[in-house]
C-alpha cells in the first residue's frame, strides 16, 4: 500500500533570499548609542575612587589592573578598607534588588595585597617641592597624589610617629597597627619624605623655606567642652585624650563604670575602648539612633558587644563626693525641629533628670581645628578654615585639607581632600611656570558631581569609556531583569574583646565573589546582550575591550538593546539622523 | 513489554519512542506530568533531546515553531488555557506547514475555573488548521503519539493529540510499550522539505500577496485532506506491525442497528458497555467512535450513518448559542444524504467541566432519542439541575 505523500514540497512563504536585501535602516529615525554613565558608588565615595571600574577588572580576573585603577585614586585601601563608613554601599544599586556590594571588604582584600607587594617608586619630574604638614590621611593622600606627579614631597609630623589620626585616634581593633605600620612604611617606598617628631608653627619655623606650595592638614584634636557643671573636675577626659593615650600604650585609669558622652565615632571608638579595658561603658547620646553621626556598622558591633546606649539624655551636671567622680546628672530630652545638619534638634523634656553612677566620664562631643600651621587671618571669625574648590586657603602658596577643613570628619573625606589639593597644588605650579594646564571644567573632574578623579586631571583614565557622561546612573535607568540574586559575603569577627582585629574580612576567593556581584552600573562591560537581542543582527563585537559595532544599514532604531541593557549604558538618540 | 502507566506518561513515552529532537513546554493541571518525564528524560541523557523552558505557551509553540523550520522534530503538551494561549502560534505552526505534534488535555475552560474534562478547548482550535486525533485509552495515547509524527511529517501538517483530563491522564492502565526497533522502522528520522539554513539565510513567514496567498492556503487544503488518506495508510501499517488497529472512525456493534451513539474520546469506552447491555436485552443499539476530528471524515460517516433511522451525538462540549460541536459537524455531513435515508440527529450535551458520564447518563440518552422522532431543539443537555 503506498503511502499518500506529497510530491512536493509545502508551499509556504519564504523569501527567496536572505533578509540582508531589506535595509531596515532606513526605517528608523532614533538610533542607540553606546553611553557609558557614572555608577552612584563613584559619585559618592568621598575619596573619589573608581570603584565601579576596578569591580569591573576584578570580573574580568585583571587584578593588577584593578590594583592600578585604584592606586590612582586612594593611596591607603588597606585602611579605608577597614575604617571607612563605605557611604558607596548606601548608594549602591544593587541594594535595590538584594543587599549592597560589600565594596569595603573588596577594597580590604585589595589592599592588603597592595601591602604586600613592593610599592611603586614614583619618578620625580618636577622641580618645585612640596612641603605637607600633618601625616594624616589627608597629608599622606596630598603627598602621595603629587608625588605620582613627579613632585618631590617632604611632609612634616609633630607626633613621634606618622598616621595622624589612623594611629592616635583610631583604636587598634579596627585599624591593626601592622597594617598601619606597612602601610606608611610602603607609602614611604614610594618616595614621600616623611619628618616625624617636627612641629611647624608658621610663628616660629622657617621649616617651610624653599617649598613652592605647603598643604596643611593637622587636623581636628581639641576636644569640645560638654558645658555641663563640673566638668573641670577629675576623672572628666576627653574622649580624643584618653584614645590617644591607650593607642600610645598608656591607658589611664578609668575605674569600672565609665560614662561616654556623644554620638559620633569618636564615642563608639571610647566605650569599645573602655570595654576592652575590663570597664562597663554605657554612652549617653541627647539624640537617637537615627541621628548618630558614627557609622552604623561599629554602632551594631559596640550593641553586640553589650555596651548600653542612653539615648535622649544630655548631662548637665557633673558631681564629686570629696574631690572623686561621683556620677552624672542627666536630662531627659526629647526631639524638636531639625536643625541646620537636617538632624532634629534635642530639647528638653517635661521628664526631669536622672543620674549614672560614674567613675570616669569621656566626652566626645566634637573636636575643634587647630590653625597654628595656618598663616594668621585664614581662619574665619568662627574659627573655620575655608578653602576653594581645588582646597587653596585665602593665603598665596597655603593649601589645606583633612578635617582642619572638612565638614564631614572622615577618613574617606581626608584622602579626598589631599587628592583635590594636589590637583590645586598641580594647577597651581603649572600656570605658574608657564605651562599648558589642561583646561578643565572642574565639574568634568567630578564623578557626576562627587569627588574628584586623579585619571581625569591627568588625562590618561585607563578604562576605555565609550562616548563618557557624566550622568550618575541610578536603579530606575537598570534593568534588573537580568540580575539575579546573590548572598552578599558576609565578614567574620572575631568574639574576643581585646585589640585584635575584631572584622577578619572575606578571603580572597570571596572577594572576587563579591567584585561579581557589582553590577558596573551604567558602563558597557560587553555582556553582549544587546548583541543577543537584536533583532536585526545589526550589532557586532568588536576584539575584546573595544566594544561593539552598530550596523546603521540595518538598526532600525527599535530601542531593544536600550531597554535591555541591564546597565544603562545604551541610549536612544537622535543624533547623526 | 507491557507496564501500568498513566496517560500522560503514555505521552511521553510516545514521544520518547518517537525520538523527538526539540521539546518546549509549559507546565499546566492536568498536563504536567508529560513534560515533567520528558525533562528528566532529557536530563538524564535518556532522550537525546533539547528541552526549551519557556515562560508561557505561547513561547512554547514559538521555541516549536523555530525547532521545526530548523528540521527538527518538535513537541510540546499544553491543557485548556494554555492551548487557548497558544492560539496565534498555532496559526503559525499550520501555515508554516510545520509538522509539530502537541498532546493537549482537554479540560474545561474558565471561568469558572475547573480542571476537570471538557472538550470545549481542543475544539475552540479547530479552525486553525490543526489535525486533531481524540483518543479513548492509555495504548490509544501512546500509539497515537507515534501515529501523530507520522502523519504529521507525511503531510506537513501538525497533529494534535488529544486525552481526556483525568480519565487517561491520572488513570493508569496497563499499556504495551512498542520496541524502539520497531518505531524506527515505522518512524525513521524527519526528513525535512524545507529547512532553515543559515548558510542561505531566507525570510520564513514573510509577506505574501493577495495574488499568492490563495495558493497556499489550497496547498494547505489539499494536504490536511490528503491527511485521511494518509492516516489510513499509516494506520493499516501500524496494525502490520503491532496488531492495534486505529482508523479515523470506528464501528462498534452497528449491523441492524436502528439507534447509533456517536461519541469520542473516553466516553467510547462507557458507551461500549451500555451497547454491549442494550444488545443483550434484544435491543438494536451500535456505536460510532469518532477519532479524527479534523480533517473531518465526512464520507466515512456518511456511510456508516445512512439509513440508521436516529442518531444520538454526545458531545462534551458547547458551542454557545449553537449546539454540541460534533453533532453540528455530522448534521452537516448529512445533509448530503437522500432524504429518505438522512438519520434524524439528536445533539446531546453533557459531561461538561467534568461531569461524570455515567451508563445511567448514556441509558437516558438512549431512552430519549428512542422516544422521540425529532429533536425538539439542536443542542439536547442532559442533566442540568433545575
Amino acid at each position: 500500500m503506498s503511502e499518500a505523500m506529497p510530491p512536493q514540497a509545502p508551499h509556504i512563504s519564504a523569501s527567496s533570499t536572505s533578509t540582508r536585501a531589506n535595509r531596515t535602516g532606513s526605517w528608523k529615525y532614533i538610533r542607540p548609542r553606546y553611553r557609558d554613565g557614572v555608577a552612584p558608588c563613584n559619585a559618592r565615595c568621598p575619596t573619589g575612587t573608581d570603584v565601579e571600574g576596578y569591580m569591573n577588572l576584578l570580573r574580568q580576573g585583571r587584578t593588577a589592573d584593578a590594583v592600578d585603577l585604584l592606586l590612582r585614586e586612594n593611596p591607603m585601601p588597606a585602611v579605608t578598607g577597614r575604617v571607612c563608613h563605605h557611604p558607596c554601599e548606601l548608594v549602591c544599586n544593587r541594594a535595590q534588588l538584594d543587599d549592597a556590594v560589600a565594596v569595603h571588604l573588596v577594597e580590604r582584600d585589595l589592599g592588603d595585597r597592595i601591602l604586600a607587594a613592593p610599592p611603586p617608586s614614583f619618578a620625580r619630574t618636577r622641580e618645585e617641592t612640596v612641603a605637607v604638614i600633618g601625616s594624616g590621611p589627608a597629608g599622606l593622600a596630598c603627598a602621595y597624589h603629587l608625588a605620582r606627579l613627579g613632585y618631590p614631597v617632604t611632609v612634616f609630623e609633630a607626633a613621634s610617629r606618622a598616621g595622624g589620626m589612623l594611629r592616635q585616634g583610631i583604636p587598634e581593633y579596627r585599624l591593626p597597627r601592622t597594617v598601619l605600620d606597612r602601610q606608611i612604611e610602603w607609602l614611604e617606598g614610594t618616595g614621600i619624605d616623611i619628618r616625624c617628631d617636627t612641629r611647624i608653627t608658621i610663628d616660629d619655623s622657617d621649616d617651610l623655606a624653599g617649598f613652592a606650595a605647603v598643604f596643611v592638614a593637622t587636623g581636628a584634636h581639641r576636644s569640645r567642652p560638654i558645658g555641663a557643671q563640673g566638668e573641670d573636675g577629675p576623672r572628666i577626659i576627653p574622649g580624643l585624650e584618653f584614645l590617644k593615650a591607650v593607642n600610645r600604650g598608656e591607658p589611664p585609669q578609668i575605674g569600672h563604670r565609665v560614662v561616654v558622652v556623644g554620638g559620633g565615632n569618636t564615642a563608639i571608638d571610647c566605650a569599645r575602648t573602655a570595654l576592652r579595658l575590663g570597664a562597663s561603658p554605657v554612652v549617653v547620646y541627647r539624640r537617637t539612633r537615627n541621628e548618630m553621626p558614627a557609622i552604623a556598622a561599629e554602632v551594631d558591633e559596640a550593641m553586640r558587644e553589650g555596651i548600653p546606649f542612653e539615648f535622649l539624655a544630655a548631662p548637665r551636671a557633673f558631681h564629686h563626693i570629696h574631690g572623686r567622680l561621683s556620677g552624672v546628672e542627666c536630662e531627659r530630652m526629647e526631639l524638636g525641629e531639625p536643625d541646620a545638619s537636617g538632624r532634629r534638634r534635642p530639647v528638653a523634656s517635661a521628664h526631669g533628670t536622672f543620674s549614672i553612677l560614674a567613675d570616669t566620664v569621656l566626652t566626645a562631643i566634637g573636636e575643634d581645628a587647630g590653625t597654628e600651621a595656618l598663616p594668621h587671618g585664614v581662619a574665619t571669625d568662627d574659627g573655620r578654615i575655608v578653602v576653594d574648590p581645588l582646597g587653596a586657603t585665602r593665603a598665596a602658596g597655603f593649601w589645606a585639607g583633612g578635617d582642619l577643613t572638612g565638614l564631614e570628619r572622615t577618613v574617606a573625606d581626608a584622602l579626598g581632600s589631599g587628592k583635590v589639593a594636589a590637583i590645586g597644588i598641580d594647577r597651581a605650579l603649572r600656570a605658574k611656570r608657564g605651562e599648558p594646564v589642561p583646561v578643565h571644567d572642574l565639574a568634568e573632574l567630578r564623578w557626576s558631581g562627587g569627588n574628584m578623579s586623579m585619571s581625569r586631571w591627568r588625562g590618561d583614565d585607563p578604562v576605555r569609556r565609550t562616548d563618557p557622561s557624566n550622568e550618575r546612573i541610578d536603579f530606575t535607568a537598570l534593568n534588573p531583569a537580568h540580575f539575579t540574586r546573590v548572598a552578599r559575603q558576609r565578614e567574620t569577627f572575631t568574639d574576643a574583646l581585646d585589640f585584635s582585629e575584631a572584622n577578619r574580612g572575606l578571603t580572597a576567593l570571596e572577594a572576587l565573589d563579591e567584585a561579581r556581584r557589582c553590577f558596573n552600573c551604567g558602563v558597557c562591560n560587553e555582556c553582549e546582550l544587546c548583541l543577543i537581542m537584536c533583532p536585526d543582527v545589526a550589532i557586532t563585537r568588536r576584539p575584546e575591550g573595544t566594544g561593539f559595532d552598530i550596523d546603521l544599514d540595518y538598526c532600525k532604531g527599535c530601542g531593544v538593546c536600550a531597554m535591555e541593557c541591564p546597565r544603562g549604558a545604551i541610549v536612544m538618540t537622535r543624533e547623526g539622523l | 513489554m507491557r507496564k501500568v502507566i498513566v496517560g500522560n506518561h503514555a505521552v511521553s513515552l510516545g514521544v520518547k519512542l518517537a525520538r523527538c529532537e526539540v521539546i518546549s513546554a509549559y507546565p499546566i493541571t492536568p498536563q504536567t506530568q508529560v513534560v515533567e518525564m520528558l525533562s528528566e528524560m532529557c536530563a538524564t541523557g535518556e532522550l537525546d533531546a533539547r528541552f526549551i523552558k519557556v515562560e508561557s505557551e505561547h513561547s512554547a509553540m514559538a521555541a516549536c515553531v523555530g525547532a521545526s523550520a530548523a528540521g527538527a522534530r518538535a513537541f510540546t503538551a499544553t491543557s485548556s488555557h494554555g492551548l487557548v494561549y497558544m492560539h496565534e502560534m498555532l496559526h503559525w505552526a499550520a501555515g508554516g506547514r510545520l509538522p509539530i505534534v502537541m498532546a493537549n488535555v482537554n479540560r474545561a475552560l474558565g471561568p469558572g475555573w475547573n480542571i476537570w474534562v471538557d472538550q470545549s478547548d481542543s475544539l475552540s482550535q479547530r479552525d486553525t488548521g490543526w489535525i486533531q486525533l481524540y483518543c479513548e485509552t492509555n495504548q490509544d495515547v501512546l500509539d497515537t503519539t507515534i501515529l501523530a509524527f507520522r502523519l504529521a511529517e507525511s503531510v506537513d501538517v501538525p497533529v494534535m493529540v488529544v486525552l481526556d483530563a483525568f480519565y487517561l491522564s491520572h488513570t493508569a492502565e496497563p499499556v504495551i510499550i512498542p520496541e524502539q526497533a520497531l518505531v524506527d522502522r515505522f518512524l525513521p528520522q524527519r526528513a525535512a522539505r524545507h529547512r532553515l539554513d543559515t548558510a542561505a539565510p531566507r525570510a520564513y513567514g514573510a509577506l505574501v500577496r493577495p495574488e499568492d496567498y490563495m495558493e497556499m492556503r489550497w496547498d494547505q487544503q489539499l494536504a490536511t485532506t490528503r491527511a485521511q488518506t494518509a492516516f489510513d495508510d499509516i494506520t493499516d501499517e501500524w496494525a502490520r506491525l503491532t496488531g492495534r488497529a486505529y482508523g479515523a472512525t470506528e464501528a462498534y456493534r452497528t449491523r441492524n442497528a436502528e439507534l447509533l451513539l456517536v461519541t469520542s474520546g473516553t466516553i467510547t469506552s462507557t458507551a461500549r458497555e451500555v451497547v454491549d447491555a442494550r444488545r443483550a436485552a434484544g435491543e438494536r443499539v451500535g456505536l460510532i467512535k469518532v477519532k479524527m476530528f479534523r480533517p473531518f471524515p465526512s464520507v466515512a460517516l456518511r456511510a456508516l450513518l445512512r439509513g440508521v433511522p436516529r442518531v444520538a451525538v454526545l458531545d462534551r462540549n458547547v458551542s454557545p448559542g449553537h449546539s454540541g460541536i460534533f453533532a453540528e459537524e455530522i448534521r452537516a455531513a448529512l445533509y448530503d444524504v437522500a432524504c429518505g435515508e438522512r438519520p434524524n440527529v439528536f445533539g446531546y450535551v453533557l459531561g461538561l467541566g467534568g461531569r461524570d458520564v455515567t451508563p445511567a447518563v448514556i441509558n437516558e440518552v438512549i431512552d430519549r432519542t428512542r422516544a422521540g422522532t425529532v429533536a425538539e431543539r439542536e443542542d439536547l443537555w442532559v442533566g442540568v439541575k433545575a
